[in-house]
C-alpha cells in the first residue's frame, strides 16, 4: 500500500503518524475486502479450523492419540458412539480428526512462514543491494524456480530423520523462490520511490531503509504469500505423509489417509477412515486460497480474481 | 506485478485464422471418451476374453520390482518365485510335511564319512529348447557360483562349504564338503543350463531379461516381461513331473494393494497376496472369492543389539549399555502384551510369538516351558529393572548408569504398516515402564543395522523348512570378520552355549536328534532375551473361485500359496470351466450402456459449443 | 496476474507454480530485431546451461547426504567380505576421492552416460529410456486435456465474469485444486473401478496394459487404463490454467483497443476470438510450457496410486533403497525437463509478443 500517499494530518510524533496511518490502511484494508464474499467465507471458514484445531485440548484431549486404551474394536463403522467409526488401533476417527488438525495446521503455518521468511529475507536484499549480490541470488532463485519442489522436498525427507520438523523443513525450503521474486519486484518497486532517496539523504543506513520503509510496504503482499503458502504447504505435508516419509507416531490428517491406505480401507469401503481426513485437507486448503485470493484483489484490484 | 504494462495496447494479436481451439478441445475430449467407451467393453474380464482363443491365465497381482531374473543375483521374493517356476533344484520339499522329494536328482546318498555326496539326475528332464538336462549343467551351475563372486551374489551361501563339485557322467552328481553339513537336501539352487549360460560374459551385469523366451526346465517357461507392469510365463507342456493345468501364468504389478484387491474383486487377477485384515475380513464370504488365512512361514521378532562386534574383537556402534544386562531385555519383553497385539494389531490374524521357529514347522517348534516362559506382566518387569539398577527418577523416568533418562532407539521398516502399529503399543506400554523410546521408521534399516547404531529392532524372517539358515545367522560364525566387512550376522548375537549346539545340529544326519538339538538351540536363544519373538502373522491371501478351482498350499492342509518353498500352487491349480462367464455378459451390457452414454455426452457437449458459437453470430 | 497464478497450491504438491514468476524473467530485454532476439536467445540459453550445471552438481551431493556406506546398502546386508566390498567400491569408483567421483560423474553424463543402478545392475539410462514413454503418455495426455480446457473455460468465464457460471466454475476449479491428487485418484478407484451402488466397475484398477494384446486391441487396453490417471491429473491441474488464463483476459477486457473493436462494430463474440484471447494468451503460454515440465516431475503421486510403471514411480522405489545413481539419474532429468521447458517457454515468448517488431 502506499504509505507515502496520505500526507501527514496532524502534528504528532512520526511514529504515532505511521501508527495512524497504518490502522488508516488496514481500514481501508478490511471495507475492501468486505466486499469479497469468498474471501470472506473464506475468513469464517479459516476461524472455525482455528477454534477446533486450538480447542483440540478441552474438545477430545490427547488421549484421543493412545492407542493402548483405544475405546473401539479395530475398523468400527460409523455409530452413535463414534459418528466416524474407528480407525485401525480402535480409536474414535472423529477424535483424531479433531486433534490431527493441530499437526496438519501448525506444519502448514510454519512451513509457510518459513518460506515466506526466506522468500522475503531473499527478496529484499535481492531488491535492496542491487549488483553482484543481487545477481547472484537471483540466480541461485532461478535456480531454485526451477527445481521440481516435490522431488526436492521428497529426496530432504529422505536425507533427514523423519519428524515434523524435517517435513517442515522440506516444505519451507523448497517452496520460497516464488515469494523471493515477488518480493523482490515490491522491493526495486518501493526503493524507486522518491522518498526513499529522501531518507538515504538524510543519511539512514541499509537496516534502516529496508526495515523501515521496505518492509512495512511489501508486508501486505508477504501476507497474501504467506495466506497462499499455508494451503500449498498443507497440500505437501498430506503428500509427504502418504508417502510414508512423516513421523508414524503423530497423528496428522495426511498420516491417517497413509494409516487408511495400509490397513486396506479403499478395497474394503471404510470410506468413513477414508474420505473424512482428505475432505479437512482440501477444505483447509480452499480456506487458505480463498482468504489469499481476495487479500491479493484488494492489493491489486486490476487483478478482479474474486469478484 | 509490473507486467501488465506488458499485453499490447492498441494493436491487435498475430493473425490467428479463426480460432478453432474450441472445436479442437472438443474433438480432443470427445476422442478419449470414445477410446474410453471403446476400450471399455473389451476389459470386463480378460480371462474370459483369453478364454474364447482357448488359453486359461493364471493371473497374479504382484507388487515387489524385480531386482534380476538372474538366479545369480535375485534375491527378492518375488523373482526368486518366479525362477523357482522356471529352473527346477535339485530337491523339492514335499508340499504336505516338507520332507525332501526328488527334483532333478531322483537319489541322493552321503558317504559314509558324511564329506562325499551323489546324486542320480532324472533323465526324462529337457530344456526347452530341447537339450537334455544333465549332471554336468548342474556342477556348471555349482562351479560357477565357487569361482566367479559375480555369480555368488545371491546363492553364494549355499556352496561355501563346498570342495568339489563334479559331473562323472551325465546323470551322476558329486559334490564333495570341507566338512558334513545336513543341508544337503536343501540346495534351494535354480540349475541353469550351461550351453546358455556359459556365453554370458560378467555375471554382475547380465539380468537375464533380454532374450525370450527364456531357456528353462521348470513347470513354466519365462516369455516375456515389462518392467513393473508384468512378467508372463507359458505352461511348460513337457515339464517331467506333468504339464501344469493352466495355460499361461501373468504376475500383474499392482504397486497398491487396495488396487489389487479390488482388481481382484473385479476378476481382473485371480489371486492377491499380503492381505490387511481389514481386507481380508471384507473378502471373507464374498461371492467367488476364497480367503486363505493360513499360518505364516514368518516370525516378527524385537531383536535387541547385544553390542555390535566383528570376529576380531572389535567393538562398533552405540547400542545402550543398559541392554547388555540380560533382565533388562526380559523385562522389556515382559511389558509387551502380545495377546493384545494379535488382537489389535493383527485382529487375529496371527499367532502368539514364542520360540523362534514358527509352529508351522512341527519337527522344529519349541515353545517355552510355563515357568521359562516370559508372559504379559508389567509389575514383574517394573521389579526386574529396578533390581538391575535402573531407577525411576523425580520425574518418573529411568535413568541409566550414566545419569541420563533411559531411551532407546527402535528401528522399524517404513514399508511395514505392522511395524509401525506395534511400535506405537510399545511406547505407551514402556512409557508406563518409565522408559523412553524413539521409532525410527527408514525405508532402509541395513545401514544402522549394519554400523551397530540402534538398540532394539523390529526383525523378521521367513523360515525355510530346513531351519538351518535362521540358526545359522546368530552364531559367532556369522559375525562379520572386521568391521569393514560385512557377516551374515543378524543382529550380532555371540553366545557360546548356542554354537555348540548349533554346531552338533549341522554335524547330525539323524533326523530325530537334529530336531531335538535345533529345540535346544532355540530355548538358548529364547532365555537370552536377544531374540523375542512377537508373533507369527498369518499368511493372508485370497483367489477367485471362478477362476482357479483347486489351488495346492504348503503345507496341504493349513498353508500359503505364495512364495511357498516349491512350485506347487502354480503347477497344481485348476482352471475353473468358465464360472464367471454369465456374470461377464451381464457387466458388458452395463458396460456397452455406459459406454453409449458418454458417446451421446461427448456428442451433445460437442453440439452445444456449435450452438453456442451459432447464437454468437445469431446475435450480430 | 502474476500474483493470481501464485494462489495455485499446484497438484497439491509442489507448491505454488514457477510459472509467473518466471514470466517476467522474459519481459526485460527488448528483442526487437533478430539479432536482438539471438542475443536475448543465446543469454536464456547460456543461463539454462549455468541452472543445468547447478543441478548436475546438486544431484550428486545432496544424495550423498544420506548416511550411511553405498557398498553395503548394495549388498543389502548380505554376507560380503571386505575384499568383495572394495573390488564393488572399485567397480562403482567409489573408492575414489570425492572430487574425483564428481568429475568423472560429470564427464559422463556429459556423454550420456548417467551410471549404472545399484538395484537393477542395469544403466540408469536404460531404466530411464524404459520407463520414459509411460509417463509421457500418461503426462502428455494430461496435459493436452487440461491445457485446453483450463484455456478454453478460462476464456469463456472471464467474458462472462460475475454471472453464475463464472462463479460456479471458479469455485470448482479452485476446490478441485485444492484437492490431495492421491486422495482423488483413491476415490476414483472405489467410484469407477471397484464399483459403488449402481456405477458398475468401468476401468482398471492400475496398470498401464493387461497385457497379450496386439495392435490394435493394445492401443484400446492402454487407452482403458489412460483414462482414470489422466482424469485425476486433469482435475487438479486444469483449475492453474483456468484461473490464469481468465485474469488474464479480465487484464484485457478494459482495454482500449477492445473498446475501439467494438465501436467498429465487430460482434461480441469476434473481439473476444480474435483481440482479447491472443493477446491475453501470451502469459499462458509460460504457464503451459512450465506446467509440461513440472507435470512430468508431479506425476508421481498419480503414478504410485495407479500402479503406472512409469518415472515418478521408479523415483520413489529408487528413494527407498537408496540407489544413488537411479536417484541422481532421474534428480537430474526431472530438473532439467523443467529448465529445458523454461527455456523454451522464454524463446518462444518474444516470437509471440506482438509488440516485437521483426
Amino acid at each position: 500500500m502506499t504509505t507515502e500517499a496520505s500526507p501527514p494530518t496532524a502534528q504528532a510524533g512520526p511514529r504515532a503518524l505511521a501508527w495512524q496511518r497504518r490502522r488508516r490502511a488496514a481500514a481501508r484494508f478490511w471495507r475492501q475486502y468486505h466486499t469479497h464474499r469468498a474471501g470472506l467465507v473464506g475468513l469464517a471458514a479459516l476461524a472455525l479450523f482455528a477454534l477446533v484445531a486450538l480447542t483440540a485440548p478441552l474438545t477430545v484431549g490427547s488421549d484421543v492419540a493412545g492407542v493402548t486404551d483405544a475405546p473401539g474394536r479395530p475398523m468400527e463403522s460409523p455409530s452413535a458412539e463414534f459418528p466416524l467409526g474407528t480407525d485401525r488401533f480402535g480409536r474414535n476417527l472423529l477424535g483424531l480428526l479433531v486433534w490431527g488438525s493441530r499437526v496438519s495446521l501448525l506444519v502448514g503455518l510454519l512451513a509457510a512462514v518459513l518460506s515466506v521468511v526466506i522468500g522475503a529475507l531473499v527478496g529484499i536484499t535481492a531488491g535492496h543491494y542491487r549488483g553482484t549480490y543481487a545477481t547472484v541470488i537471483m540466480r541461485v532463485t532461478d535456480w531454485f524456480l526451477v527445481m521440481p519442489a516435490l522431488v526436492l522436498a521428497i529426496a530432504l525427507a529422505t536425507v533427514l530423520p523423519r519428524s515434523l520438523g524435517t517435513v517442515i523443513l522440506a516444505i519451507g525450503v523448497t517452496s520460497w523462490p516464488t515469494t523471493a521474486r515477488l518480493v523482490r519486484a515490491q522491493t526495486l518497486a518501493v526503493e524507486s520511490r522518491p522518498y526513499i532517496e529522501r531518507a538515504k539523504a538524510l543519511g539512514a543506513g541499509h537496516v534502516h531503509i529496508m526495515t523501515r520503509h521496505v518492509l512495512p510496504n511489501v508486508m501486505p503482499l508477504v501476507l497474501a504469500q504467506t495466506t497462499l503458502m499455508v494451503s500449498a504447504s498443507i497440500l505437501t505435508e498430506a503428500t509427504l505423509a502418504f508417502l510414508g516419509l512423516g513421523d508414524p507416531t503423530v497423528v496428522s490428517w495426511g498420516g491417517m489417509l497413509q494409516d487408511a491406505r495400509e490397513a486396506g480401507a479403499v478395497s474394503s469401503g471404510d470410506w468413513w477412515y477414508l474420505v473424512p481426513p482428505g475432505i479437512a485437507i482440501a477444505g483447509v486448503a480452499l480456506t487458505f486460497t480463498l482468504c489469499g485470493r481476495a487479500v491479493e484483489a484488494v492489493l491489486n484490484p486490476r487483478l478482479g480474481v474474486a469478484r | 506485478m509490473s507486467s501488465q504494462d506488458h499485453h499490447g495496447r492498441g494493436r491487435t494479436g498475430p493473425r490467428i485464422p479463426r480460432p478453432r481451439t474450441l472445436r479442437l478441445v472438443a474433438a480432443g475430449v470427445g476422442a478419449l471418451a470414445l477410446t474410453a467407451a471403446l476400450a471399455t467393453p473389451l476389459s470386463p474380464a480378460p480371462q474370459q476374453a483369453a478364454a474364447d482363443d482357448g488359453k486359461k491365465v493364471l493371473t497374479v497381482a504382484v507388487a515387489q520390482s524385480i531386482d534380476s531374473l538372474s538366479p545369480f543375483l535375485a534375491s527378492r521374493l518375488v523373482s526368486t518365485s518366479i525362477l523357482r517356476l522356471t529352473y527346477e533344484f535339485l530337491n523339492n520339499y514335499d508340499a504336505k510335511d516338507a520332507h525332501a522329494v526328488p527334483g532333478l536328482a531322483t537319489e541322493w546318498k552321503p558317504s559314509a564319512d558324511k564329506l562325499t555326496w551323489t546324486y542320480k539326475i532324472r533323465s526324462d528332464a529337457t530344456w526347452s529348447d530341447g537339450k537334455k538336462v544333465t549332471a554336468e549343467d548342474a556342477a556348471w551351475t555349482f562351479n560357477k557360483m565357487m569361482t566367479d563372486p559375480n555369480a555368488a551374489t545371491a546363492n553364494g551361501s549355499f556352496v561355501g562349504n563346498f570342495r568339489k563339485v563334479t559331473a562323472p557322467s551325465p546323470t551322476e552328481l558329486v559334490i564333495e564338503l570341507d566338512k558334513p553339513q545336513a543341508t544337503m537336501t536343501a540346495l534351494d539352487v535354480p540349475i541353469v543350463p550351461k550351453h546358455v549360460w556359459e556365453k554370458v560374459g560378467d555375471f554382475s551385469k547380465f539380468n537375464n531379461d533380454k532374450d525370450f523366451p527364456v531357456v528353462g526346465n521348470g513347470p513354466y517357461i519365462l516369455t516375456d516381461y515389462e518392467p513393473d507392469s508384468f512378467v508372463r510365463l507359458e505352461a511348460n507342456k513337457e515339464f517331467w513331473r506333468g504339464a501344469p493345468k493352466f495355460d499361461e501364468l501373468v504376475f500383474k504389478y499392482y504397486k497398491d494393494g487396495d488396487a489389487a484387491v479390488a482388481a481382484l474383486q473385479k476378476g481382473e487377477v485371480s489371486f492377491v497376496s499380503n492381505l490387511t485384515p481389514a481386507q481380508a475380513d471384507s473378502l471373507e464370504g464374498q461371492e467367488n472369492i476364497e480367503v486363505n488365512d493360513a499360518p505364516g512361514r514368518r516370525f516378527l521378532a524385537l531383536a535387541v543389539n547385544p553390542g555390535a562386534r566383528a570376529k576380531d574383537g572389535e567393538r562398533f556402534g552405540d547400542g545402550h549399555e543398559s541392554l547388555l544386562d540380560q533382565r533388562v531385555r526380559q523385562a522389556l519383553f515382559l511389558a509387551v502384551d502380545r495377546e493384545t497385539l494379535i488382537d489389535k494389531v493383527y485382529q487375529g490374524h496371527a499367532v502368539e510369538g514364542e520360540g523362534y521357529i514358527p509352529p508351522r514347522f512341527s519337527t522344529y517348534y519349541w515353545k517355552p516351558s510355563a515357568d521359562q516362559k516370559l508372559a504379559h506382566d508389567p509389575a514383574e518387569a517394573a521389579r526386574l529393572l529396578d533390581a538391575a539398577g535402573y531407577k525411576k527418577n523425580g520425574d518418573g523416568k529411568r535413568v541409566g548408569k550414566d545419569g541420563k533418562p533411559i531411551t532407546y532407539r527402535v528401528l522399524c521398516h517404513a514399508t511395514e504398516p505392522n511395524d509401525k502399529a506395534i511400535g506405537q503399543y510399545l511406547k505407551e506400554w514402556w512409557g508406563d515402564l518409565g522408559i523412553g523410546m524413539d521409532l525410527q521408521c527408514l525405508d532402509n534399516v541395513s545401514d544402522p543395522w549394519l554400523a551397530g547404531t540402534y538398540d532394539l529392532a523390529f526383525d523378521g524372517w521367513s523360515v525355510n523348512p530346513d531351519p538351518d539358515f535362521v540358526l545359522s545367522i546368530h552364531t559367532c560364525a556369522a559375525l562379520p570378520a572386521t568391521r569393514e566387512d560385512t557377516g551374515a550376522t543378524d543382529n550380532f548375537i555371540c553366545d557360546e552355549k548356542y554354537d555348540d549346539l548349533y554346531d552338533r545340529q549341522l554335524a547330525e544326519y539323524d533326523p530325530a536328534k537334529r530336531a531335538g538339538l535345533v529345540k535346544q538351540a532355540v530355548s538358548r536363544l529364547y532365555d537370552t532375551g536377544y531374540m523375542n519373538v512377537v508373533a507369527y502373522p498369518n499368511a493372508m491371501e485370497a483367489y477367485r473361485t471362478d477362476q482357479i478351482a483347486s489351488i495346492t498350499t504348503m503345507p496341504e492342509d493349513a498353508g500359503n500359496i505364495f512364495g511357498q518353498d516349491g512350485y506347487w500352487s502354480w503347477w497344481s491349480a485348476v482352471p475353473a470351466d468358465s464360472g464367471g462367464s454369465s456374470d461377464g455378459g451381464g457387466s458388458a451390457g452395463v458396460i456397452t450402456g455406459v459406454a453409449v452414454g458418454v458417446v451421446l455426452l461427448a456428442g451433445v457437449g460437442g453440439f452445444l459449443a456449435m450452438r453456442r458459437r451459432a447464437t454468437a453470430e445469431d446475435r450480430e | 496476474m502474476t500474483a493470481d497464478a501464485a494462489s495455485a497450491p499446484a497438484d497439491g504438491t509442489a507448491g505454488p507454480a514457477p510459472a509467473p514468476a518466471a514470466a517476467p524473467t522474459v519481459r526485460g530485454p527488448r528483442a526487437r530485431t533478430w539479432a536482438g532476439y539471438l542475443r536475448y536467445g543465446a543469454g536464456k540459453v547460456g543461463g539454462a546451461a549455468v541452472s543445468l550445471f547447478a543441478v548436475l552438481v546438486t544431484s550428486f551431493f545432496l544424495f550423498r547426504l544420506i548416511p550411511g556406506d553405498p557398498v553395503k546398502t548394495m549388498t543389502g546386508g548380505r554376507p560380503v567380505s571386505a575384499e568383495q566390498l572394495a573390488a564393488l567400491r572399485r567397480e562403482f569408483g567409489l573408492d575414489l576421492p570425492l572430487w574425483q567421483q564428481f568429475t568423472d560423474y560429470c564427464g559422463k553424463a556429459l556423454t550420456g552416460d548417467l551410471g549404472t543402478s545399484y538395484q537393477f545392475r542395469a544403466p540408469v539410462t536404460e531404466k530411464i529410456a524404459d520407463a520414459l514413454p509411460n509417463t509421457l503418455l500418461l503426462t502428455g495426455t494430461a496435459f493436452v486435456l487440461y491445457t485446453a480446457l483450463g484455456i478454453v473455460i478460462g476464456t469463456r468465464t472471464a467474458w462472462r465474469r460475475g454471472r453464475l457460471g463464472d462463479r460456479l466454475n471458479t469455485g470448482l476449479a479452485l476446490t478441485l485444486y485444492s484437492l490431495p491428487s492421491f486422495w482423488l485418484g483413491l476415490l476414483l478407484i472405489i467410484v469407477f473401478s471397484v464399483g459403488m451402488g449402481p456405477v458398475p466397475g468401468l476401468f482398471p484398477t492400475g496398470g498401464m496394459e493387461s497385457g497379450g494384446e496386439e495392435g490394435f486391441a493394445h492401443v484400446l487396453d492402454v487407452a482403458h487404463h489412460l483414462v482414470l490417471p489422466v482424469l485425476t491429473l486433469v482435475a487438479v491441474e486444469y483449475g492453474q490454467t483456468l484461473l490464469v488464463t481468465r485474469s488474464a483476459l479480465l487484464d484485457e477486457t478494459g482495454s482500449d483497443y477492445l473498446t475501439t473493436a467494438r465501436a467498429k462494430g465487430l460482434r461480441d463474440d469476434l473481439v473476444r476470438r480474435r483481440h482479447a484471447v491472443p493477446n491475453a494468451l501470451l502469459p499462458t503460454v509460460t504457464l503451459i510450457f512450465v506446467n509440461l515440465g513440472r507435470t512430468v516431475a508431479g506425476v508421481i503421486l498419480v503414478e504410485t496410486v495407479f500402479s503406472w510403471p512409469g518415472l515418478g514411480g521408479l523415483f520413489y522405489q529408487a528413494l527407498s533403497v537408496p540407489d544413488l545413481p537411479l536417484v541422481q539419474g532421474l534428480f537430474l532429468f526431472f530438473a532439467s525437463a523443467v529448465i529445458i521447458m523454461n527455456t523454451v517457454a522464454d524463446l518462444v515468448y518474444p516470437l509471440l509478443d506482438p509488440r516485437v517488431g521483426r
